[in-house]
């Protein structure tokens, strides 16, 4: 079963004659560990797609379902419970709070939804050395480089162990080089830590990361691809491993 | 052509005989694998090199197999090095084969341009998508040359792919003008003109 559904997901914003259709009739599914790509040309709707899968904003018509659940029947004060405990939040601006620290950022999740601070900083310590931060757990945002304050952000959105991580240009904001460690990171989210990543992206060095990728154009999907297995060209024509 | 100038840089090095230069010019390049140079053909370019005066044989190593001749760069390798250096390289000029596709789609008008070009979107995807992962396992202390080759091809896929996005942003465009078509020439020699 997919952990991720959408059916016939549609979003229109305004009424009548203004009425701009951002979403028409999206139905995509997503496994569990794995790594898609949305992609498309700005203004195609796949940010839009990222925050109805996410429960950030409510469709016009069709629906939701992550992990067997559906969004539409939950109320405001559910939903916000389903998006701290199944999905982790990726953002391009990384959305960090500035007077809190490494491990505080991270563990704001579980301090959030209760769990006691001591275990809730355990927890984030935890997720900061898997991704690399072991030796950053006191500095604060303005004392991390772009990379690494997105490494404390995929750190926040892993802590709470959801099935599902959502990523909205998470690169965006980063230099060639950060871009490649940060999507490497959310790689690994994928394939080592089995959660399922939805990243959307313009930028096609990043989109290759991922297993699959879906194209949006004008609120609608033009194709889903995946990239793997690679073809027998690039398999010859590069050493193995 | 490279591989004359990349044996001679390898003998301004030190001298060497031929056996080494093959094994030092693969560990430059990243590997047989990448790059793979032929016994016969380092001994064909020694011998040209030789006679072009570029290189010298230096004596023979005696050893328990057969002996091996030592080259070494001469004055004016080195010259002939330096200019290669300081000389820029023009970039290998490929037929894009899909360019002719996308072309020839427009003009027989009976497939869609936009699956042509969502067809081959997907599969310079799938080989990004390779390389990248293949990037990955790459050491990136001890495994640089690869890396460096590897991150050209990522960068040469990125440019197809940006390309892809702009043709298909004016297929409009293109599909509204008139369709190139040779200027045909009648054969033969031109009819008088009625005056």
């Amino acid at each position: 079963m997919s952990l991720v559904q959408t059916q016939n997901l549609t979003k229109i914003y305004g009424k009548g004659e203004t009425a701009v259709t951002a979403l028409n009739r999206i139905n995509v599914q997503v496994a569990a560990a794995e790594f898609v790509a949305i992609m498309g040309p700005s203004g195609c709707g796949k940010s839009t797609l990222l925050y109805l899968i996410g429960g950030l904003d409510r469709p016009t018509d069709g629906r939701v379902i992550i992990d067997g659940q559906a969004l539409e029947g939950l109320a405001d004060q559910g939903l916000t419970e389903l998006r701290r405990r199944k999905i982790g939040f990726v953002f391009q601006f990384f959305n960090l709070i500035p007077v809190l620290t490494a491990v505080e950022n991270a563990a704001l999740p579980l301090t959030l939804d209760g769990v006691p601070i001591k275990e809730a900083r355990i927890r984030a310590t935890e997720w900061l050395q898997r991704v690399g931060l072991g030796d950053r757990l006191r500095s604060r945002p303005d004392q991390l480089s772009g990379g690494q304050q997105q490494r404390v952000a995929i750190a926040r959105a892993l802590v709470a162990e959801p099935a599902l991580v959502l990523a909205d240009e998470p690169t965006g904001n980063l230099d060639t080089r950060a871009s490649d460690e940060v999507a490497g990171l959310l790689r690994q989210v994928a394939n080592t830590w089995g959660r399922a990543v939805v990243m959307v992206t313009h930028d096609p060095r990043i989109a290759a990361y991922a297993d699959r990728i879906i194209f949006l154009k004008d609120g609608t999907m033009v194709d889903e691809s995946r990239l793997t297995p690679a073809t027998a060209e690039t398999t010859a024509m590069w050493p193995g491993r | 052509m490279s591989v004359r100038y990349a044996i001679l840089g390898l003998l301004a090095q030190k001298p060497r005989h031929g056996y080494e230069l093959r094994s030092a010019f693969h560990a430059v390049v990243g590997g047989e694998e990448t790059w793979n140079v032929k016994p016969a053909q380092v001994y064909a370019t020694l011998s040209r090199l030789a006679e072009a005066g570029w290189v010298a044989e230096e004596g023979v190593e005696q050893g328990s197999g057969p002996e091996k001749r030592i080259y070494d760069i001469t004055p004016q390798g080195r010259q002939a090095l330096e200019q290669w250096f300081y000389s820029g390289v023009a970039p290998e000029h490929q037929r894009d084969e899909f360019f002719v596709k996308l072309m020839i789609a427009l003009v027989t008008g009976d497939v869609q341009p936009r699956r042509v070009i969502q067809t081959q979107r997907v599969f310079l995807y799938r080989e990004l998508h390779a390389v990248t992962v293949l990037r990955q396992s790459y050491n990136l202390r001890t495994q640089l040359a690869q890396v460096l080759m590897i991150d050209k091809a990522i960068m040469h896929l990125e440019a197809d792919l940006r390309w892809l996005d702009m043709v298909e942003g004016r297929l409009e465009e293109i599909q509204r003008q008139p369709l190139p078509e040779p200027d045909i020439r009648p054969r033969g020699r031109p009819r008088k003109v009625e005056v």
